[in-house]
């Protein structure tokens, strides 16, 4: 998504709201890789005396539990993370375990502590898969870029990462540009040093989960599974689009089954 | 039957659904809850004219059944996905029993699955054997992510599970529906987890296993293991759904599906009343793959292979005689479109 969706704000008068929405900003959806803010996920927010209120309204009331436990509470540290705020309270509107998520998050308690049942592998352990999957479909975006800029398996896996670069919002290889590319690598290579990936200059553009680099016969093969990868993540992406354009939809859910052209 | 250039094409529904979700059917605050769930599916995917209210999408009835599927959707059979849901639905969702009415009114048109749950252990052996013998079955509908007693959920590799499947194989069961798709509340998304259709497979190589909704959003894991085994085919419904929505998508999983599964293990499926075969077929027909995901994945969508996706290839696995059953349909009163 390129627009910011812009929640409806409230702040102390003369107070700047940058640092704010910037930190809001950098809150996932663990599963669709996208800021929550993008995704329009962010319904209100209300900042006086250092307390801030955050409404979120997620496309669906049967949101998964882990998920939406793990974004109510990535909101709350990213706020709390912001000078001169406090205090951090997140409501969650209708969703089917809403109470039981915000007063877990609201207070602190682990996701394991207040959902014994739900917590099997815990959530570091989905925030990693997913953190994992989302490399691969950021890289595979960035593979896309260079397979449309004309390179072959075998120019991509002896690319350094000094090789490439963003200037003018374009990916340059060389001096060579490709137009349109440069939040593509952006994504790719913050991705890659959040996983404690090497990212030193002379390391290899292209490496496996596991920043080991291709063969280019190696290659063939990643890229095939990679693409298939982001396939099978967008789904949830597409649900959730479609289902939150319905939400918005006063009277849906109602049973007036009205949708717009 | 769908008429394309003056070729007919022979559609088979395989996965629909004749459900009754009225209030007094439900259970607990979970039968109101699965069927809003149904219906923000239906809303949020189908095209603005196909969207029923809640009131008809709790309950449509056997003649918007007839209607929807025979007379202006151009299916010619269709599988009736038998779903049992009994802790949210106190008669059932849409059961056997259920469903055997409209496969007794209509025998030819369709074709009704059965179901096992091996969580019934030692106590299910008889009364399977008293469904398959009582009723017409002729697949099966696994459900993994089906409450039971406080279970969210089994799996096909479960040793009960590989018993019902033997006894299913003994009294002639050859396909098997298995539901993996995406995230009905307030089922347990880890119930739909694909990976046992794997061991499933390997163990019986006789058996076709259909996994419904190509384990969305677990696309990538269904096609590893479907590329795999030549005995695990992909049902389009829900897939199917995103030709009006989003065509580009549907493009990139249409055209993942035929890179890594080929063009003889895809089946139509419209989940209906989720969506109506109506629109979903005409779309489907009227789609071209963008030529970029035709030169990326070195695959194609001809006439031929939307051919075999709608019908040819179910048909295979059911043993269907495609021009003997046309004829026989032409009889039927429905009549051919």
């Amino acid at each position: 998504m390129t627009e910011r969706a812009q929640p409806p704000c409230e702040f102390p008068a003369g107070y700047d709201g940058t640092a704010v929405i910037a930190r809001l900003a950098q809150v996932l959806d663990p599963e669709l890789d996208e800021s929550v803010l993008d995704l329009g996920f962010i319904k209100s927010l209300r900042l006086v005396a250092g307390e801030a209120e955050v409404a979120l309204q997620l496309p669906t009331s049967w949101c998964a539990v882990n998920f939406a436990y793990l974004m109510a509470d990535d909101v709350r540290r990213a706020l709390l993370a912001v000078p001169g705020v406090r205090r951090v309270t997140v409501s969650l509107g209708d969703h089917c375990a809403a109470a039981e998520i915000e007063a877990a998050v609201n207070a602190g308690r682990p996701f394991a502590e207040a959902f014994p049942a739900e917590a099997a592998g815990g959530l570091a352990a989905l925030r990693l898969t997913f953190l994992r999957k989302g490399f691969l479909v950021r890289q595979q975006r960035l593979l896309q870029e260079l397979r449309a800029a004309g390179c072959d398996a075998a120019t991509i896996c002896a690319l350094r990462l000094d090789e490439v670069r963003v200037a003018d919002e374009a990916i340059m290889i060389g001096d060579k540009s490709r137009l349109g590319g440069a939040a593509v690598l952006r994504r790719y290579l913050e991705r890659r040093a959040e996983l404690g990936l090497d990212c030193r200059p002379t390391a290899p553009l292209v490496v496996d989960i596991d920043g080991t680099p291709f063969t280019p016969e190696r290659f063939a093969a990643h890229y095939e599974n990679a693409r298939t990868v982001r396939i099978a993540l967008e789904a949830n992406g597409s649900f959730c689009r479609a289902l939150m354009t319905l939400r918005r939809l006063d009277g849906f859910e109602k049973g007036g089954g009205h949708v717009p052209a | 039957m769908y008429r394309h250039d003056g070729h007919d094409v022979f559609v088979i529904d395989g996965h629909m659904h004749f459900w009754d979700a009225r209030p007094e059917n439900w259970q607990t605050k979970h039968g109101e809850s699965w069927i809003k769930c149904f219906h923000a599916y239906h809303g949020a995917l189908s095209p603005a004219e196909a969207v029923w209210p809640f009131e008809k999408f709790c309950h449509y009835g056997e003649e918007a059944l007839v209607d929807d599927l025979f007379r202006t959707g151009y299916v010619d059979m269709a599988i009736l996905n038998s779903t049992y849901l009994h802790e949210f639905y106190k008669n059932g969702f849409n059961t056997h029993i259920q469903n055997a009415v409209v496969k007794q009114k209509y025998p030819d048109r369709f074709l009704l699955c059965g179901s096992f749950d091996p969580r019934d252990e030692e106590a299910g052996l008889d009364r399977f054997r008293n469904m398959m013998a009582e009723y017409p079955i002729s697949g099966l509908k696994l459900y993994t992510a089906e409450w039971r007693n406080g279970s969210r959920g089994w799996r096909l590799n479960d040793p009960w599970a590989s018993k019902y499947l033997e006894l299913a194989q003994e009294l002639g069961i050859k396909n098997i529906h298995v539901h993996k798709g995406p995230t009905v509340y307030p089922l347990s998304a880890d119930a739909f987890d694909v990976h046992d259709v794997d061991y499933a497979a390997t163990d019986f190589p006789d058996l076709n296993f259909i996994v419904e909704h190509v384990g969305l959003p677990r696309l990538d894991d269904f096609c590893w293991i479907a590329a795999q085994e030549s005995n695990v085919f992909a049902g389009l419904s829900v897939a199917m759904a995103f030709v009006h929505l989003r065509p580009r998508y549907f493009g990139e999983i249409i055209a993942n599906l035929l890179f890594w599964l080929g063009p003889d293990k895809l089946c139509f499926g419209s989940d209906y009343a989720i969506w109506t075969p109506k629109w979903l077929i005409e779309k489907f027909m009227a789609y071209e793959l963008p030529e970029d995901l035709k030169q990326e994945y070195h695959v194609d969508l001809t006439f031929e292979i939307k051919r075999k996706i709608l019908g040819e290839n179910i048909a295979r696995l059911y043993d269907i005689d495609i021009a003997a059953q046309a004829a026989k349909l032409g009889r039927d009163g429905l009549g051919l479109r």
